[in-house]
């Protein structure tokens, strides 16, 4: 399994280009939210692996929120590299994931 | 310019040069072409035009250019793919269920319960041979392709 690599940045440009204004842009330093998501995801992964045993014991059909839970953290890792550039009627958006 | 202009000219008319050498003289100067502004790059620029001949494209690219002048450039990891399509397969049944009732309203009858594991690599390995491009009557382009 590769290694899961959390975004770094968020970047979001709205630019208008019929006016002189410069925009607006947005730059999100999801890093500083690393500690915070750490702890958060730690604590959903303890509260579904109890979940997903307690219906593995009592016979549930799907006992897998614990895989479900690492796959989407997963899926946030792969958003890095994504970029969409949109121009359409003198507006200008971009949004790019570091 | 117009000074070195109006000089030839006030020679000319104090018969110091002859017409053919005003003529010359101005042709000379030759106003050097105004300065074009460089486009703003585009941040697509250097974004490959097609899909890759060999090695292993890491990208899904959509192009959309309309006649409009509209633009839309979208650069997705592959990678993302997968674990999107991997993701479907741990969604719980409920869940899953209701996801394709609404899928299936919108118009799109896709039952993600049959999509296997297996099926997912096969999806991705189809990806990045394949390569859509729509040209319409009105000039609009959308492209899709993997490199």
């Amino acid at each position: 399994m590769n290694a899961v690599l959390w975004p770094l940045a968020i970047d979001v440009r709205v630019r208008e280009r019929t006016t002189d204004k410069r925009g607006v842009r947005i730059w999100f330093p999801f890093f500083v939210l690393w500690p915070l998501l750490l702890l958060l995801v730690a604590l959903v992964l303890v509260v579904s692996a109890i979940v997903d045993l307690a219906l593995l014991l009592s016979g549930g059909r799907y006992h897998r929120y614990t895989l479900l839970v690492l796959s989407s953290m997963r899926l946030l890792s792969q958003t890095r590299g994504t970029h969409a550039h949109i121009d359409s009627d003198g507006s200008l958006v971009d949004v790019d994931i570091y | 310019m117009n000074e070195d202009r109006k000089r030839i000219l006030d020679m000319l008319a104090e018969g110091k040069i002859t017409s053919d050498q005003a003529e010359m003289l101005i042709d000379s100067l030759g106003a050097p072409a105004e300065p074009v502004p460089a486009p703003a790059p585009s941040p697509s620029a250097g974004w490959p035009s097609g899909p890759s001949a060999g090695g292993t494209p890491k990208f899904m690219y959509v192009k959309v250019r309309s006649s409009g002048k509209d633009t839309v450039d979208v650069k997705i990891p592959l990678a993302l793919l997968r674990a999107g399509l991997k993701l479907t397969s741990l969604i719980p049944p409920q869940a899953m269920e209701q996801i394709n009732e609404s899928m299936a309203a919108s118009g799109m009858s896709i039952d993600f319960n049959n999509l296997k594991p297996e099926d997912i690599e096969e999806v991705i390995e189809s990806l990045r041979e394949m390569e859509v491009n729509i040209v319409s009557t009105d000039g609009d382009n959308v492209r899709v392709f993997c490199a």
